[in-house]
């Protein structure tokens, strides 16, 4: 064989190559849209089964989120927090560590942001930083707990980490119900925290109502950004992706495993501890009972759906976040009850983690392509 | 079990006209014509690759051939999966033993056809049909043992204890004695040879030429998924079929000038290990020097993995102690190990050589991925790990059309070279090559040992460890035998060396004394005496 | 302490085991079948949660328990399918495939018992009445134990039955035998002809049941009504059991039954003047040190992490 046939054939199987990811691209995305309209049409069935108008439903939800400023500013405030428990999960997960522990470090973040932002006083923008970084903080600690069971005993982090969630929520419950209640109200909850430490409302820069949307938005988009360049553009993102791909040739390659995994547990806790602050800080300005609701397991939803690549994080935290919007007035305004909404999202989930589907795709596409040359 | 009935006369299995061509494309299998009658041995030869492993899995039903007809007992047959093969009398001993580890020899021998009543098993049967089917079939096993716990021998009888309580008629052996001791070989050819005489009809797939013309037949030699020819065993030569395999008259004989060792650049002493599991090393003393190839033989699990890891730092020895170039290796860890210079080619690339889902350029940096030039002041720059990759993937030959490609879709030779690319240009002070060639085609093969070879010619010090004698004794400069965790036996020497003295010492009928073991190292204790490191 | 000690040893507080203890009991095994067929069931939690939404709505509208319970443990058998399916058809991640399950199964049933009651809560303003209770005759002449034993649901021995019917069926049936060589050699498995995932598939179908009998157990026996989201984690309580229990059906039942005695514990404690929120925290700190003590003499002792267990 020649050089020049050499070269030939290589550049055919390179132009080849080329084609091939292009087409897996293309397939990926319209399998992405392909799915949710799955989980749309799903929904509709499912509602029009029980009796419900589903085109008026789907109408309200679908533009009702973006009718009004406020709702608008609804929508963010719910995808901040949203995406920033999402990015805590996609961390570890890129290590391959199933850590189901964004329970435990918000509500760890949000006792922490709120201590500080009640009852320590500081300078103006000192007083929102300091909270956030004990936010941050703790969040991280919590993570550091099953995190270190897992890199150093080898004990299993889904159960560890579901235990601690159970322990730090009803630690949380009894310091709300208990030593943190503000005294002589009848409802429960903390005391408002101090002025200064507030997130500032984005009402004040964009002169519209935004609700309680704030400048934890912006800091939820850098954080996306700055760990999308930990994963892809730094030594320790490296280490994280070749644990996440085979741990065992990450040690023999010298990389320390159990110091990786404990990293990816301790960044994922700090940012699960930043969402507690955004909803300290920003969105009810003190500790209320269960303030994240149901948020930090639809977070690993989050994270999923994007295959834990953070800027898409955040895509898919917006859209997760605009059903949800759309699910609370579509209930408002038809009979429709919010929940078809996690059942849509189930479904998505469900599509998404069949991961044959695409790739029984692209195989009959390279096949029907290959039948026609 | 009731077997389907078979014709009365005509071939056991037969393949007609059979291909068979993968979803990917990829033809493993181009119109293959075969035919074995009952009650030969035959062999079938060819590289890694050339679709023996496909049609052997096509006989027992793994797959399903694309075009053609597989015949079992004289009949078309269509095999949707081994349970069909197995009641028309087809056995398979895969490679990888196909064993439950946590289950005993019994129970692993009866699974799938358990003794007993209305869906309960009757152990007790279990263990009294194992035992008698051993009993009559010469094939020893302690029924009652566990899997995980018995040598890799006796899980190959196990095996095929397996195939006989499901009444085979044909026996597929697939690489049976890649894993086994000579006389462990020896005890399973006469084996064989006794089902033979007893009607059985026996596919022995191999790459051991040497194996082959000992136990079979007839040779069937298959060559890029087609049947190149079939010949009597009488009239074959290892030569012979290694060019009809190659295609050409391929000698693997490797042209090397005589070693020219330096200083010494590993020196272990007195190492020791002790393990819950896996083997135990005794008081290992040895030297390898800059510039020369030092094999270390034995059959495998005397030891040579947990060598092998104790010198690259994935293990802490118990004992003893191992310095490089006069730096102690203890405390460091394994990239401390790296550091000092210690490359490794592990023996098992899938296990830990490679992230399989990873891209090349990714899989080639593990060891450098925090330094410059790929990365500078905690930051990492893709496009240096590309161009690293593109150089690497030219000097390598690595056949690829782009280093984003993740190595799952390589083929073993090429798999393997992206690890030895990144092994060695490291440049390191001391590589530990580990089993370099198993499941590699023989042009990667020969690329192997040319660049072993240049490595130790430009200066390195090289260990290799390998279960293949033939490789061993074409690229060592000095040999070491491990048996049980000890050093048996050292040649300074390996000209004239055969692989049946080899053998000899590899399987402890002989031994040589410790004079011989250790003349000429210095120090024997293994305290920082040294005196170039007091200084 | 005196006081504690008359709590723990009373024949009430025993009962109170028994009766707490059941949905943990039948959950885990639930779980530790589908480990050992090779596939984790996480969707535990859902499956327990749509039996007992399916066993309350169908024992109301149709007023027989029986067909309730019985309506109840398909769904969640169903959903066992459905993980298998995903699994094995579809090359789903069986983790990510449980949480979208346990998803569907909170949405699905809070949606279902809105639509259909137009109340946000549970079933509570829907008459749909309980399981049998079960008194072996002579038994109450047992000293403690008599009055523990006498009363309980048919349920809970069903629940305390299943300890040994799982070790039988594992280690001395066809099914069993080849329930744990899918497991821990599918390969080998399959090269013996044995149809790994019709196995899988039963055992998952096999899981889920128990789950369902859990989750039957919760609307039709604890109380007489579906609350939403009322299994409030049980179903992955019952999972730490199950590794807890080391994948061994006494091991899992030792383990389980330890998570209601602790619950039981804390409930009575409650009494004593001491924040419930707090003592309701120790099973779950007993299972924390519990984790680790286990993984650090796994680790001690150089064993290899099952491979299940790993991921």
């Amino acid at each position: 064989m020649t050089t020049t046939a050499m070269t030939a054939i290589e550049t055919e199987d390179r132009r080849q190559y080329r084609a091939t990811r292009r087409r897996d691209f293309a397939v990926d995305l319209s399998m992405a849209l392909a799915t949710i309209l799955a989980a749309l049409v799903i929904g509709f069935l499912v509602m029009l089964a029980t009796g419900n108008d589903p085109v008026r439903a789907y109408e309200v939800m679908l533009t009702g989120p973006l009718e009004r400023s406020f709702r608008v500013g609804r929508w963010l405030e719910d995808a901040t927090t949203l995406t920033l428990l999402g990015l805590s999960v996609a961390i570890p997960f890129r290590a391959r560590q199933i850590s189901l522990g964004a329970e435990s470090q918000v509500y760890a973040g949000a006792l922490a942001a709120a201590t500080v932002a009640i009852f320590v006083p500081l300078p103006p923008v000192v007083a929102v930083i300091v909270p956030m970084a004990a936010a941050a903080a703790a969040g991280a600690g919590m993570g550091l707990v099953p995190g270190a069971m897992k890199a150093r005993l080898g004990a299993n982090e889904i159960v560890a980490t579901l235990m601690l969630n159970a322990i730090v929520v009803r630690v949380y419950d009894y310091l709300v119900n208990g030593p943190l209640k503000e005294s002589g109200s009848s409802a429960v909850h903390s005391k408002s925290i101090q002025q200064d430490s507030a997130l500032t409302p984005l009402s004040d820069w964009f002169g519209v109502p935004l609700g309680r949307a704030n400048i934890g938005f912006g800091v939820m988009l850098l954080t996306a950004a700055a760990l999308w360049l930990l994963i892809t553009r730094t030594p320790l993102g490296y280490r994280i992706r070749m644990t996440g791909a085979n741990p065992d040739f990450a040690a023999y390659g010298g990389i320390r495993v159990p110091r990786v995994i404990e990293w990816s547990f301790v960044i994922g806790g700090a940012v699960a501890g930043l969402a507690g602050a955004h909803l300290v800080q920003g969105v009810y300005g003190r500790l209320e009972p269960g303030l994240a609701g149901s948020l930090a397991f639809e977070g690993i939803v989050v994270a999923l759906l994007a295959r834990n690549n953070p800027l898409v994080v955040v895509i898919a935290g917006l859209f997760y976040s605009y059903l949800r919007a759309g699910g609370d007035i579509m209930e408002q305004q038809t009979d429709v009850g919010t929940e078809i909404v996690v059942v849509i999202q189930a479904v998505i989930v469900l599509l998404v983690t069949a991961q044959a589907l695409p790739n029984l795709l692209k195989r009959r596409i390279a096949r029907r392509q290959v039948g026609v040359r | 079990m009731m077997n389907e009935p078979w014709g009365k006369a005509g071939p056991a299995v037969a393949a007609r006209q059979v291909t068979k061509t993968y979803a990917n494309g990829v033809r493993a299998v181009r119109s293959v014509d075969l035919e074995v009658p009952p009650g030969e041995i035959r062999a079938v030869v060819g590289e890694n690759g050339a679709g023996k492993s496909t049609l052997m899995k096509m006989f027992y039903g793994l797959e399903q051939p694309s075009a053609g007809a597989i015949l079992v007992g004289g009949r078309p047959r269509v095999l949707r999966g081994p349970a069909s093969a197995i009641a028309l009398g087809v056995g398979m001993v895969h490679q990888n033993l196909m064993l439950v580890p946590s289950f005993t020899v019994a129970q692993n021998v009866v699974l799938g056809v358990e003794p007993g009543r209305r869906g309960l098993v009757d152990p007790k049967a279990a263990v009294e049909r194992t035992a008698r089917l051993a009993e009559e079939s010469g094939l020893t096993v302690d029924p009652r043992a566990r899997v995980e716990e018995v040598s890799v021998g006796m899980r190959q009888r196990t095996e095929i204890l397996k195939a006989l309580h499901r009444k085979a008629r044909v026996l597929i052996l697939d690489e049976p004695t890649a894993v086994l001791t000579p006389q462990e070989t020896e005890d399973l050819f006469a084996a064989v040879r006794r089902l033979r005489d007893g009607g059985m009809t026996v596919l022995f797939i191999s790459h051991k030429l040497r194996e082959v013309r000992e136990i079979s037949d007839k040779v069937s030699v298959m060559r890029a998924g087609s049947l190149v020819g079939t010949v009597a065993t009488a009239d074959a030569t290892e030569r012979s079929l290694a060019s009809m395999m190659v295609g050409r008259d391929l000698s693997l004989d490797v042209e090397r000038s005589p070693a020219r060792p330096t200083e010494t650049t590993l020196r272990v002493r007195c190492l020791g290990y002790e393990a819950a599991t896996g083997q135990w090393l005794h008081g290992l003393d040895f030297d390898v020097a800059a510039g020369e190839i030092v094999g270390v033989a034995g059959i495998e699990g005397n030891g040579q993995s947990e060598l092998a890891e104790i010198l690259a730092g994935l293990r802490r020895p118990s004992t003893g102690t191992v310095h490089l170039d006069g730096t102690d290796t203890a405390g460091l860890d394994v990239a401390g190990h790296r550091r000092a210079g210690i490359g490794y080619v592990p023996e098992d690339r899938l296990y830990n050589g490679a992230a399989l889902d990873a891209s090349i350029a990714d899989n080639l940096v593990v060891d450098r991925h925090d330094r410059p030039p790929l990365a500078r002041r905690g930051v990492l720059y893709p496009g240096a790990v590309r161009a690293h990759a593109e150089e690497l993937i030219g000097e390598y030959a690595i056949r690829t059309p782009d280093p984003s490609v993740p190595v799952r879709a390589l083929s073993g030779g090429n798999l393997q070279k992206v690890i030895v690319a990144r092994e060695l240009s490291a440049g390191p002070r001391l590589l530990i090559a580990s089993q370099v060639t198993r499941g590699v085609d023989i042009g990667a093969m020969r690329f192997m040992y040319e660049r072993l070879v240049a490595a130790r010619d430009a200066g390195a010090a090289v260990l290799l460890i390998s279960a293949d004698l033939t490789e061993l004794l074409g690229l060592s400069d000095r040999l070491l035998v491990l048996k049980d965790g000890r050093l048996v036996a050292r040649f300074d020497d390996t000209t004239g060396l055969t692989e049946k003295r080899v053998g000899l010492y590899m399987l402890g009928v002989e031994e040589h004394g410790r004079d011989r073991l250790t003349v000429g190292l210095d120090t024997l204790t293994a305290g920082p005496e040294d005196p170039g490191e007091t200084t | 302490m005196s006081s504690v000690l008359d709590v723990v040893l009373s024949s009430a507080f025993l009962a109170a085991v028994l009766r707490i203890a059941t949905p943990y009991l039948l959950a885990a095994f639930g779980g530790l079948v589908a480990e050992r067929a090779g596939i984790s069931n996480i969707a535990l939690e859902g499956q327990m949660l749509s039996a007992a939404c399916t066993g309350a709505l169908v024992a109301g509208y149709s007023g027989s328990v029986a067909l309730g319970a019985v309506s109840g443990v398909a769904v969640a058998t169903l959903l066992g399918v459905l993980l298998a399916a995903l699994r094995l058809e579809l090359g789903a991640d069986a983790i990510i495939a449980g949480i979208g399950l346990n998803l569907l199964a909170s949405g699905g049933t809070a949606y279902a018992v809105y639509s259909l009651l137009d109340d946000k809560g549970g079933t509570s303003g829907l008459k749909s009445g309980s399981l049998p209770s079960i008194t072996l005759p002579g038994v109450e002449n047992v000293p403690v134990l008599g009055d523990a034993l006498s009363g309980q649901n048919l349920v809970t021995w069903l629940a305390f039955l299943a300890a040994p019917f799982v070790a039988w069926l594992f280690y001395r049936t066809r099914f069993g035998f080849h329930l744990r060589a899918v497991g821990e050699m599918p390969d080998a498995a399959e090269s013996v002809g044995i149809a790994v995932r019709r196995v899988q598939y039963t055992g998952l179908a096999l899981s889920g049941a128990l789950a369902g009998l859990a989750g039957v157990f919760l609307s039709m026996g604890y109380v007489s009504f579906f609350v939403r989201d009322m299994t409030a984690g049980r179903g992955f309580i019952a999972l730490a059991a199950v590794f807890l229990g080391g994948l061994r059906p006494w091991g899992v039942f030792l383990a389980a039954l330890g998570f209601g005695a602790a619950e039981a514990l804390a409930v009575q404690l409650g009494t004593l003047d001491v924040p419930p929120q707090l003592v309701s925290t120790i099973p779950y700190v007993m299972t924390l040190v519990a984790l680790a003590l286990y993984a650090w003499r796994r680790k001690r002792r150089g064993r290899a992490v099952p491979a299940a267990a790993s991921l």
